[in-house]
């Protein structure tokens, strides 16, 4: 599907990224606690390739607990053009919890006590 | 797949929509990036994907020259240091690769483009490497004058060329370190060494200087690639900027710096120096120079006998 | 860090020993510096790259036993590696044949893989610290080798005809020096008698014979039936190493007082 800003079905979501179908993107996970992170492509005939690949092309300096590939053709991306999308418009500090703090004059006191950062 | 641009020569925006390329040049002027899914105008496609592809290009012709001092590295450590140095250039010409692809060429393509002797790659990967004290030279003033342009082109328009050149420019400081680090053993050294070295110097002077370009005339070309910054600083500030952080160090140990007409003008703060010959850049650009037949037969070579590994991954890879 | 050779009393069982390290650390410098040659000439570049990893662990391998012969004598790791004639490298012929295509390379790492790391296991379990403690860590990385060799194995042989009489070939002309691996001399004896080592060579060939036919076989691959190629344990090379080890010490013998 042409990137032309002309498409009327551009506007829509599911487009998958355009990439040879021997193209692996890969996922480092740097120590156990940390989530998979994209750090690049490796090109390879098939998965296990890919990751014996991937190794090498990409945790020679970082450290690296695993890795995932998958297919970059497999992936499906929201449009570029669509950043505005993610801009929000109006505000959104209902989501955040500054603007209860001054309400809640329990939250300096037993509720916190009871939910420290460390239970977490 | 927006239009496939062709080898020859940079196709005409004709076919695209002027609104569009308007609103394109628009965004880059305003400091924003573009990212692979994005639409172009086909001569932005086609100009990026040349720049990129013969940066890749360099990257793997690049090796050649100091691998041949791999199996002679004269200690352990410098043996492992070297071979990581040069894995490293693969591994760039690698990420270079996948965003020349990303503009619409497969790798395969551009690589049997390279070894058959039809692409291009930086002038100073066509000289020989001659001694040991070459290895130190490259990977110092080469090395460093490559981080001069790579270093600029961080801010370019094209988003993944841009994120890439962050991370090589990251590992080639590694690379100049390195190399320091063989500089000086061989100018602190013995009476041969550090005359090995100043003769590697003087070699390879003429063309690292001639590697930055000419000094920039008002093209339409230059001004485009201005325009789109695919080009964000001139070859003479680039250049200059290179004489300014290097010929420091020529002079901290000792050595002569290889023109005897360099010398820095106070009232311009620039250096002048000895016009290179630019018609020597021109030929060995393309592929004329000293070792340019040598090196791609070399590639070509290999290029042949894995063909057949070639073959059966792609077997391989159909099978599953 | 202190020597292993320090910590044995008896001269004979030192030697032996020494021998026994010296062989490891060539084996290990040979194979590597082989593996390094394929530097920017891989079939594609990320095995390039995975291929170069590979070298450099070797090399830094070969720098562990080295240092670990050098702390005994006082010398450096340098003089030993770049400073011997021929005759006193003690590593297997297999491991000094140029590479002769990559289906040599990769038969080659994987038949040589197979061997080390059932010598690391033999020196971990020998408790001689701190070759042990070394070794443990050393096994990490030849786990990796394994599995790239193995997995490009596989593909070779396995998806076109050509490649499957490509690697048989390969496998013809490698296998009777790859039991020149296991040719003993004297210092095994010594090693086995004093209980220092756990295997004598014929057992260890018999281990490892067992292991590389279940990656061999699932490949379609066959050993030839063929008589060991020895002689590198005893110091008897071929033209391949006379050559390479002119390359490999030619800036080293450029200038003898120098420090590189």
């Amino acid at each position: 599907m042409s990137a032309s800003g002309r498409d009327p079905a551009a506007h829509r979501w599911g487009r998958r990224l355009e990439a040879p179908p021997d193209v692996w993107a890969v996922f480092l996970q740097a120590r156990r606690r940390d989530p998979h992170v994209y750090v690049g492509d490796v090109h390879a005939p098939d998965p296990e390739m890919a990751l014996v690949l991937a190794k090498e092309s990409y945790a020679r300096r970082d450290p690296c607990v695993n890795l995932w590939v998958v297919r970059a053709d497999h992936i499906y991306t929201t449009p570029p053009e669509a950043t505005d999308v993610f801009e929000p418009a109006t505000d959104k500090s209902y989501r955040f919890g500054g603007s209860y703090r001054q309400l809640q004059k329990v939250y300096r006191s037993s509720w916190r006590l009871s939910h420290r950062e460390e239970d977490l | 797949m927006d239009t496939v641009p062709s080898r020859s020569a940079s196709p005409a925006s004709n076919g695209d929509d002027p609104e569009l390329v308007a609103r394109f040049a628009e965004r880059i002027a305003r400091g924003d990036q573009i990212e692979a899914g994005e639409w172009m105008p086909a001569e932005y496609r086609f100009e990026a994907q040349r720049l990129i592809q013969m940066h890749a290009n360099s990257e793997i012709m690049g090796a050649l020259p100091e691998r041949e001092w791999i199996p002679r590295a004269p200690t352990l450590a410098r043996k492992m240091a070297l071979t990581a140095k040069v894995q490293d250039e693969v591994g760039h010409a690698m990420l270079l690769y996948r965003v020349a692809e990303t503009l619409g060429r497969p790798r395969e393509e551009m690589f049997a483009e390279l070894v058959e002797g039809r692409a291009r790659f930086h002038n100073v990967f066509h000289y020989p490497a001659e001694t040991w004290a070459d290895v130190a030279i490259i990977q110092v003033f080469v090395d460093g004058a490559a981080m001069q342009t790579q270093g600029a082109l961080r801010s370019c328009s094209y988003a993944p060329y841009s994120r890439v050149l962050k991370r090589i420019c990251y590992e080639e400081d590694f690379h100049i370190q390195l190399g320091l680090d063989v500089f000086r053993s061989l100018a602190e050294g013995t009476p041969r060494q550090r005359a090995m070295l100043q003769d590697a110097l003087n070699r390879w002077w003429v063309p690292i200087l001639q590697f930055f370009g000419m000094p920039d005339r008002v093209s339409p070309h230059t001004e485009k690639m201005l325009a789109w910054r695919l080009k964000v600083k001139s070859n003479e500030e680039l250049r200059q900027q290179f004489l300014r952080r290097f010929v420091p160090i020529i002079l901290e140990y000792g050595l002569e710096v290889p023109d005897p007409h360099l010398r820095w003008v106070e009232e311009e703060q620039r250096y002048v120096y000895t016009e290179p010959d630019w018609e020597e850049l021109r030929r060995v650009g393309r592929n004329g120079g000293p070792k340019s037949a040598e090196r791609l037969a070399l590639r070509q070579a290999y290029y042949r006998q894995h063909a057949w590994v070639r073959e059966a991954l792609t077997r391989w890879r159909a099978a599953a | 860090m202190a020597g292993v050779l320090g910590t044995i009393a008896d001269p004979a069982l030192r030697r032996a020993f020494r021998e026994w390290l010296l062989r490891t650390a060539d084996d290990e410098l040979v194979i590597g510096h082989r593996h390094s040659e394929w530097t920017g000439f891989g079939p594609d570049i990320e095995s390039d790259v995975a291929m170069s990893s590979i070298a450099q662990e070797e090399i830094g391998h070969a720098r562990v036993f080295y240092e670990q012969v050098a702390a005994d004598e006082g010398g450096d790791i340098d003089g030993l590696a770049f400073g011997r004639p021929a005759e006193d490298f003690r590593h297997a012929v297999l491991l000094e044949r140029e590479n002769d295509g990559w289906e040599f390379a990769i038969v080659r790492l994987v038949l040589y893989e197979s061997f080390e790391a059932l010598r690391l296991r033999l020196l971990e379990a020998s408790g001689q610290e701190p070759v042990a403690g070394l070794a443990r860590a050393l096994l990490r990385e030849e786990r990796y080798h394994a599995l790239f060799g193995e997995t490009w194995l596989s593909r070779l042989a396995q998806a076109t005809e050509e490649g499957r009489r490509r690697v048989q070939a390969a496998l013809d002309r490698a296998w009777p020096e790859a039991l020149g691996l296991f040719e003993g001399t004297e210092a095994d004896d010594l090693l086995l008698a004093s209980g220092l080592l756990a295997q004598p060579p014929t057992s260890q060939q018999a281990e490892w014979e067992g292991a590389v036919r279940a990656v061999l076989a699932p490949c379609g691959l066959v050993p030839p039936e063929e008589a060991p190629k020895t002689g590198g344990r005893r110091g008897r090379h071929t033209a391949d190493f006379e050559r390479m080890l002119d390359q490999m010490t030619e800036v080293w013998r450029s200038d003898p007082e120098a420090r590189w």
